[in-house]
């Protein structure tokens, strides 16, 4: 089934940099293959049986649902409706995560082609294609979650601009973040129950930074340089992540 | 069996040192103003501790480092304690500043930003903890919490230095050394501050090594050989 | 607040401390006796 994808990993990386390009880039070209090919496999896999997609968009639904009768319209007072929607909304992306990202290396390593997988592609190109596999992952449930969220709950979104920030970078820092622990959570016995612990506390500061973005795009006050924050946030991670990902991977 | 006499007379020496710091909280700081009572004094033993704590946690790190690149036992063993202590000290950080709070704010607990910052620094630290109990095999265990607590090279900064000072509003007294990087603080208070500060640094330190060295004995009576 | 004022509580803690300092040199006695046997 899967076995045969770390071998497209393979066929395309070649393929890719025997490609007509300036030699001085043919390293940076085969590592975006590498990357790419890692992505493109990730998601063959993922559309053949949906399992990601099916726990992510479940999870979310069912938070949504269980926050939306628990509250209703008329369960919080308006006034509290700003400051607590954008957290809950943030809660539901969180728990969806960690119940849909982990998989990315989990799954890996109980079917073993993980080692085909060491084999066909440099570290840094395998953090960076099951990355944005996360990421695509996630924005996908947030393109479906947030519009019905916003919907459901009837909250208004005078800055859309600061939510679709908060989204795409909150949402990238998550993956980020999840991708590198998820990595670290698979070598464990405990494997996926291992990975909320370990993400736990580096998601923390990430999540209140974009559930604070989040208030300001519904209309609530927002504190000087939660933007530069979560970009920095995002930046630190993703180099931590390049810089980490290889040592984890690799024995 | 007895020590060396110089390393005796460092280890009384660091009880003088500590004695003192007691001695200088008590009786020699003066009280600080805008604060219930006697409370004040807390300070010269909360800080220490946090500080400690915080010293515990980069030294985590850096051994970690260390064994990412020389792959020895014994730095991942040195990681592993100065984590395990790292937590202890932050614990009683913890219950310290619970304590000044119930005094100073009526309350043991409100989420203070600083407050918020320690309890995720204990999370992550625990699941260090967590990690390194849920790995079998001894390589792959090491290598993963040295990884884990390389990130902490960036995390325990920011939790301690970085996220207390973004918050618009702290219940917390600012930080001694303030914006404009001037010291605000009485000199005799700063005196003993400092004096206690180094005094539980020297002390973990030396709780650490021991607790090294335990672990190394561990080891050695888990696998049966003889060499270190 | 404090019966006794404030020198009790100091004296106290340089008890705690004494107590934990001499605690800590009875267990590094004991770990130099483990290491150093062959």
């Amino acid at each position: 089934m899967s076995a045969d994808a770390p071998a497209r990993v393979e066929a395309a990386a070649p393929s890719a940099s025997a490609a007509a390009g300036a030699p001085a880039s043919a390293p940076a070209r085969r590592w975006l293959a590498e990357a790419a090919a890692v992505f493109a496999k990730d998601w063959l896999a993922e559309l053949r049986s949906r399992h990601a997609l099916h726990t992510l968009l479940l999870f979310a639904v069912t938070t949504l649902i269980t926050v939306s009768v628990a509250l209703g319209p008329l369960g919080v007072s308006s006034s509290e409706r700003l400051a607590v929607l954008p957290a809950l909304l943030w809660v539901i992306l969180l728990f969806a995560a960690a119940a849909g990202l982990p998989r990315a290396f989990v799954h890996e390593e109980e079917t073993h082609t993980a080692t085909a997988l060491r084999l066909a592609a440099t570290p840094s190109a395998v953090f960076a294609g099951k990355v944005a596999y996360s990421a695509s992952l996630l924005f996908a449930v947030e393109l479906l979650l947030v519009p019905l969220y916003v919907a459901v709950m009837q909250l208004p979104v005078p800055a859309l601009a600061d939510l679709l920030l908060a989204l795409v970078a909150g949402g990238f820092g998550l993956a980020l973040a999840s991708t590198l622990l998820a990595a670290i959570a698979a070598q464990a016995q405990g494997r996926a129950a291992l990975f909320p612990i370990l993400a736990f506390p580096i998601l923390l500061p990430l999540l209140l930074l974009a559930i604070e973005l989040t208030r300001g795009a519904v209309g609530g006050a927002v504190g000087d340089g939660v933007v530069a924050n979560l970009v920095l946030y995002d930046a630190t991670m993703a180099v931590a992540g390049l810089m980490l990902f290889p040592l984890v991977w690799n024995p | 069996m007895a020590l060396k006499p110089l390393s005796l007379a460092w280890r009384w020496a660091l009880w003088v040192w500590i004695a003192l710091a007691i001695a200088g909280a008590f009786f020699y700081a003066p009280l600080a103003k805008d604060f219930i009572g006697q409370s004040s004094r807390i300070l010269f033993f909360h800080v220490p501790m946090a500080w400690a704590s915080f010293v515990a946690f980069l030294a985590a790190g850096v051994w970690s480092v260390v064994y990412l690149w020389k792959r020895q036992p014994d730095h991942d063993r040195a990681a592993a304690a100065a984590v395990e202590l790292g937590l202890v000290f932050a614990v009683l950080a913890t219950l310290t500043g619970a304590m000044w709070a119930k005094v100073m704010w009526h309350a043991w607990w409100n989420w203070d930003p600083r407050q918020m910052s320690i309890v995720i620094a204990l999370a992550f630290y625990g699941a260090y903890l967590v990690l390194r109990g849920g790995v079998e095999d001894p390589e792959a265990r090491a290598r993963l919490c040295a990884v884990y607590a390389v990130i902490g090279l960036v995390v325990a900064p920011y939790l301690y230095f970085v996220m207390p000072r973004q918050a618009e509003f702290s219940l917390h007294p600012q930080p001694v050394v303030n914006a404009a990087a001037k010291v605000e603080m009485n000199s005799r208070m700063l005196q003993v501050l400092i004096t206690s500060s180094l005094g539980f640094t020297v002390f973990f330190f030396w709780v650490h090594g021991l607790r090294r060295r335990l672990l190394r004995l561990a080891d050695r009576r888990a696998e049966g050989s003889v060499t270190a | 607040m404090i019966e006794g004022g404030i020198g009790w509580v100091a004296a106290v803690n340089l008890v705690i401390w004494t107590g934990l300092f001499l605690y800590l040199l009875r267990l590094e006695a004991k770990v130099r006796d483990l290491e150093k046997e062959p």
